[in-house]
């Protein structure tokens, strides 16, 4: 009897045995917590790669791995300024693979960034958002500026010179926001100076407020997708379905070993920026908010109400009225179908801009912000 | 929806029971809206900090005698430039009006910021964007020690000198 146990304990956690038949499959997909997420049976449009490029699914991989590191790298970092700084170089320095942990967490953040703007670039281009997932474009929205918000309250936790000028002009561009800018400056920083209080805040939201918010809208997210039956396709391909198992599940496998791949070479190969202990008397020349604000810097710099306020919750407010406004229901499931052409066109180039603003104030703008070559 | 529906076997409920339903809910609902609102209300008032634990915005920045006459030094940790001038002294903000960098002085040609390419004149005025604000110049005052105070909470106009 007592030689059944290990048997019985596996049977307990896996209910289902490897499975072979078609039934099997489907009640594999039903028996398991993390399988359930899915269904049974998915369209075969959407398991395309050149459907949807996996960039949802990789967002969340990112996620995941943000998570992880982040978790590491809480075990050893200090909060507070006099001590953040060099718990920044114990991390590099005197934690086994802490370098490693840092640089993995860094290139994932800023790749989650980046593969979200690209995921939303998606949606729009195959028509995706369209009745009856409005509510869904709306959530995604909220998610990319949860990635963005996550993103900017990492970037002061490492207390160097790049971190707290960063904040400073980051936190300033706040400040324009007419009325409330400057109340919410001061709620952020929990005062007028970047200073304990601000490191602190940032802190909790970095590592508890935001993510648990996000994970709750990512949950939200999935269980819409469900609800609106499966990803988007064509009306002419909607019914044909394949099961989950294998074909879905083992894409999602694939995608993720390339997200491990990916994350790893880059955080072997390339070191995660750190300079000198943040200074509040001296001022780097030039001063730069995170990439993916820079294209903000470089509009605040023709003027302030323009960059800080007028440009930035226009776009935000057009993404969110967005799919209430267009409901046409022609060209959903392929990307830049001929009947979408106007709205297609018309994000195009709105895309374009926020790329071309961030590059040029990335790589064009040096000291005084005069205009600069990047090579 | 009829609040009778669901009562088993169907019997209309009696008046009695109906109104003590009702009270049950209303004073129900009330309780969750005040208790919700309680802590979220406390939670909200208290992210807004009272005590700052930060330098005082008001600030001694030496005695006038270590300033020499005629003379704009920086108070590189408190980010104020004092001015000594024949009339008086008087404080200009070294921090820029756009984003918050430290703006450096030049003598005779006023104040530059090395972020954004902003200018000020000698008086702290935009003489170039992309600040749209002159560089504040804070209040000053004598303490009883004898100490040049710099209160930055209080902006005053260009024609204010301390004599000291």
């Amino acid at each position: 009897m007592t030689g059944d146990i290990p048997r019985r304990l596996w049977r307990s956690v896996f209910r289902v045995g490897w499975p072979r038949t078609r039934e099997a499959r489907l009640r594999a997909m039903l028996s398991s917590l993390v399988l359930h997420v899915h269904p049974t049976r998915v369209r075969a449009h959407v398991l395309r790669p050149s459907y949807t490029l996996g960039l949802g699914l990789v967002s969340f991989y990112l996620f995941v791995v943000l998570t992880v590191t982040g978790l590491a790298l809480m075990l050893y970092y200090v909060p507070h300024p006099d001590k953040a700084y060099r718990s920044m170089k114990d991390i590099e320095y005197a934690v086994t693979f802490g370098m490693f942990l840092r640089n993995a967490h860094r290139w994932a953040a800023h790749g989650m960034v980046a593969v979200v703007f690209l995921h939303m670039c998606r949606v729009f281009f195959t028509g995706a958002y369209k009745p009856p997932r409005e509510l869904n474009w709306a959530v995604g929205v909220l998610l990319l500026l949860l990635t963005l918000a996550l993103s900017f309250t990492g970037y002061l936790l490492p207390w160097d010179q790049l971190a707290y000028w960063a904040i400073t002009v980051g936190t300033a561009i706040v400040a324009y926001f007419p009325g409330l800018g400057p109340q919410v400056r001061y709620l952020l920083l929990g005062g007028y100076e970047i200073g304990a209080a601000a490191l602190l805040r940032f802190y909790v939201l970095h590592c508890l407020v935001l993510p648990l918010a996000m994970a709750l809208l990512v949950a939200l997210h999935f269980w819409r997708v469900r609800k609106d039956g499966g990803l988007s396709a064509p009306p002419e391909r909607l019914h044909r379905r394949v099961l989950a198992w294998p074909h879905l599940v083992f894409r999602e496998l694939l995608v993720l070993v390339l997200v491990l791949v990916a994350v790893h070479a880059a955080a072997l190969l390339f070191n995660a920026p750190l300079e000198e202990i943040a200074d509040a008397t001296r001022t780097p020349n030039p001063a730069k908010a995170p990439w993916y604000f820079l294209g903000l810097q470089e509009l605040v710099h023709y003027g302030a109400i323009l960059g800080g306020v007028v440009v930035p919750t226009g776009l935000v407010l057009a993404l969110l009225a967005l799919p209430y406004v267009d409901t046409h229901p022609r060209g959903v499931g392929v990307w830049f179908a001929r009947e979408r052409r106007t709205a297609n066109a018309v994000f195009a180039v709105v895309a374009l801009a926020v790329v071309a603003v961030t590059v040029v104030g990335t790589f064009f703008r040096g000291p005084n912000w005069a205009w600069v070559w990047p090579w | 929806m009829n609040p009778t529906a669901h009562r088993p076997g169907g019997a209309a409920l009696p008046e009695k029971a109906d109104s003590r339903r009702r009270l049950v809910v209303v004073t129900g609902t009330a309780g969750l809206v005040a208790g919700a609102l309680g802590l979220l209300g406390a939670l909200a008032r208290s992210v807004v900090p009272d005590v700052l634990y930060e330098p005082p915005r008001r600030f001694p920045v030496g005695r006038p005698q270590d300033f020499p006459p005629a003379s704009v030094t920086l108070v590189a940790e408190r980010r104020v430039f004092v001015f000594n001038t024949p009339e008086g002294f008087y404080a200009i903000s070294a921090v820029c009006t756009h984003l918050g960098c430290n703006v450096n002085h030049e003598e005779g040609k006023g104040f530059a910021c090395p972020c954004h390419g902003s200018a000020f004149g000698e008086d702290g005025g935009v003489r170039k964007g992309p600040a749209a604000w002159p560089l504040p110049r804070f209040a000053m005052s004598l303490s009883r020690r004898g100490e040049l105070i710099v209160d930055a909470r209080r902006t005053v106009g260009p024609s204010f000198r301390l004599k000291a």
